[in-house]
């Protein structure tokens, strides 16, 4: 039967192929929708690598004041800080915090006599205090401290994916990492740490110790505050006034990073729920327009199904056969779209991952069956229901 | 094997009601050959399609070996129509989108049980009875009306049914023609047993068949 179903789908190859392009096309924007869906998702499943909650971020702006007095009213600032009932921990950081779109990007790499491997990554300026501000999650060796200030090298942590890429099959532990003319030796490894956001896909990074002795300003403007559950608009409105009180002429912005998080994801989302509306809208026409076809090709086909029912199929046969023939149309359509879809993780340009790419195609075909099969069932219906003696008649 | 009991069709359309069939009562039995002859318009096309199990009568009791048609479900009918009976079309009614070979297998296709391989044997087989087996692979708009009707004779044989009813089986082709399917309907009938009823407007042909049944205005005369 299904043989007979391909002979004739192919002996209509001429009527078929508008409906095959409309499955065709229907196919390849599912599949790039689906893709982008599902990359979106499998980051948002990956865990983040540090713990947000509870934790503020303090834009520090020191308006006129003299560069070179800056990093000491800062200190200042953070001694104070730390004093107030409510605050538990306080970083500086650079000012690529998480949830704020900024990165600092660079190239890690071994030393030449290593291989010279390198992979691009984030680089993150951070304290001490960091591993208690926003713990991220330490896989192998050690977080910075106090052994680091006797360090002729600047000490480094890198996280999983940098090792992956620099070194396979070895402990990074202890290794040189060439940065421009100094050394970088690696204390610990860290888990994924993705602060560019929920959506972001986990990409090699390293964090960089900023020693207590570190008195530049102009790279690590913004704080980094934990405070006790809890705290709010009344712990923020102190700090401000403390900020203000310490820094003549300074300002401070203070923002939960849960709500940095939200407008980030808010930015993000937006457009993909765009995508997806248009997406159904568009699925609605290609039903519509296939509901429509098959609606019409019944009535046109009156004689044939009445004949066949006139040599012995049964009503539900020739249900079948509807609903068989727009499925074995979807399949044309189908092998192209898959044909062009395979393209994409053969020649990995968007350098995503083969089964981000490999889900998406598995949705889009079983959607597009689906939606053939449901467009197919009331015209198979109708089809069903011709009379052999009075179809054969109307020729 | 089938037997009609005061069959009526009446064909009701907006304005008037044509009775096609007015109470006719006929056997026909299993292995005969009979003959319909009649005027254009006096119903024996729809008492073959109701011979065939493709109409409903409107009134009347028609049973097959027995058993009154009525008491079957659709799937049963399918069945039958299927099983039993090849039916020829006065217009062939051919998929013009098959190739010759592809239509004759069509009843094969519907019945369980018969491979693609057996399929392609008997269409063959039948398409060689008619004469055709050198226009296989050839479609319905590329056939004579008289190839046409051949194909359509093939189709019915194809199934090996146990009736076949013709309607004017001959009716487009010329006489020599027209003489060799006649034989061959002889032949599946004597050789067979095939039980045969055909419409036929060649007073000679009917000659031939064992019995002849005359139709006028939906009633049969003779
Ligand atoms: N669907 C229909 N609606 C109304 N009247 C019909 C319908 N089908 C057939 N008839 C009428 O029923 C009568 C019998 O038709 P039928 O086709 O059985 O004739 P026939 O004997 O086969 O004629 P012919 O020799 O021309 O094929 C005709 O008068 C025809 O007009
Ligand atoms: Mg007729």
């Amino acid at each position: 039967m299904l043989r007979h179903l391909f002979t004739l789908i192919w002996n209509r190859k001429r009527a078929n192929f508008l409906l095959i392009t409309e499955i065709f096309l229907a196919f390849v924007i599912l599949f790039v929708v689906g893709s982008t869906l599902v990359y979106s998702q499998q980051n948002y499943r990956t865990p983040l690598g540090f713990d947000y909650e509870q934790v503020w971020q303090v834009d520090l702006d020191p308006g006129m004041q003299p560069r070179a007095q800056r990093a000491a009213t800062q200190r200042q600032v953070i001694q104070r800080l730390k004093s107030l009932p409510g605050v538990r921990f306080v970083a500086r950081s650079s000012s690529n915090t998480p949830f704020s779109g900024n990165s600092n990007r660079s190239d890690l790499r071994r030393t030449k006599e290593s291989g010279g491997a390198y992979v691009n990554g984030n680089f993150y300026y951070v304290e001490d205090a960091m591993r208690d501000v926003l713990a991220p999650h330490l896989i192998e060796g050690r977080w910075f401290d106090k052994r680091d200030d006797a360090s002729t090298r600047q000490p480094v942590i890198i996280t999983q994916e940098t090792r992956e890429k620099l070194f396979p099959g070895e402990s990074p532990l202890g290794k040189i990492i060439p940065n421009g003319d100094q050394e970088m030796q690696v204390v610990g490894v860290a888990g994924t740490y993705r602060a560019s956001g929920d959506l972001s896909e986990p990409r090699a990074a390293a964090f960089l110790r900023v020693s207590p002795q570190d008195t530049s300003f102009e790279h690590l403007e913004t704080l980094l505050v934990r405070v006790q559950p809890g705290a709010g608009a009344a712990l923020e409105k102190r700090m401000t006034t403390e900020i203000l009180a310490i820094g003549k002429g300074w300002s401070s912005n203070i923002t939960p990073l849960a709500e940095q998080r939200a407008a980030q994801l808010k930015l993000i989302v937006t457009p993909l729920v765009a995508l997806v509306v248009v997406c159904v809208f568009l699925i609605i026409n290609v039903a519509l327009g296939l509901f429509g076809v098959l609606w019409q090709t019944i009535n046109q086909r009156r004689t044939e199904i009445g004949l066949r029912r006139a040599l012995g199929a049964s009503a539900r046969a020739i249900s079948a056969q509807i609903v068989g023939e727009i499925l074995v149309v979807s399949t044309f359509g189908l092998a192209l779209g898959l044909l062009v879809a395979a393209q994409f993780p053969l020649l990995g340009v968007l350098g995503v991952k083969t089964s981000v790419y490999l889900t998406a195609m598995l949705l889009a075909t079983a959607l597009i069956y689906t939606l053939t099969a449901v467009c197919a069932l009331y015209p198979s219906w109708l089809a069903a229901g011709i009379h052999p003696a009075v179809a054969l008649r109307e020729e | 094997m089938l037997q009609l009991t005061d069959i009526e069709k009446v064909y009701q359309t907006k304005t008037i009601e044509t009775v096609a069939l007015n109470r006719v009562n006929l056997t026909i039995n299993k292995g005969e050959f009979v003959s319909v002859m009649g005027p254009s318009g006096c119903g024996k096309s729809t008492l073959l399609s109701i011979m065939g199990l493709l109409d409903e009568p409107s009134g009347g009791i028609l049973e097959l070996d027995g058993r009154p048609v009525k008491s079957y479900s659709d799937k049963e009918l399918a069945h039958l129509r299927n099983q039993k009976i090849g039916f020829v079309f006065q217009s062939y009614h051919l998929i013009n989108d098959l190739s010759v070979l592809d239509n004759v297998e069509l009843p094969l296709l519907y019945r369980a049980g018969v491979g693609g391989k057996e399929r392609r044997q008997r269409a063959h087989a039948a398409l060689d009875k008619v004469g055709l087996s050198a226009r296989t692979t050839h479609f319905p708009s590329q056939l004579s009306g008289g190839q046409r009707q051949r194909v359509a004779i093939a189709r019915a044989l194809a199934g090996r049914p146990e009736i076949i009813l013709a309607d004017e089986p001959t009716g487009n082709l010329d006489s020599v023609m027209g003489e060799e399917i006649m034989d061959l309907l002889l032949g599946l009938h004597r050789h067979d047993g095939t039980t045969i009823v055909m419409v036929t407007h060649d007073e000679q042909q009917a000659q031939k068949t064992e019995r002849l049944i005359r139709f006028f205005d939906g009633s049969q005369v003779a």
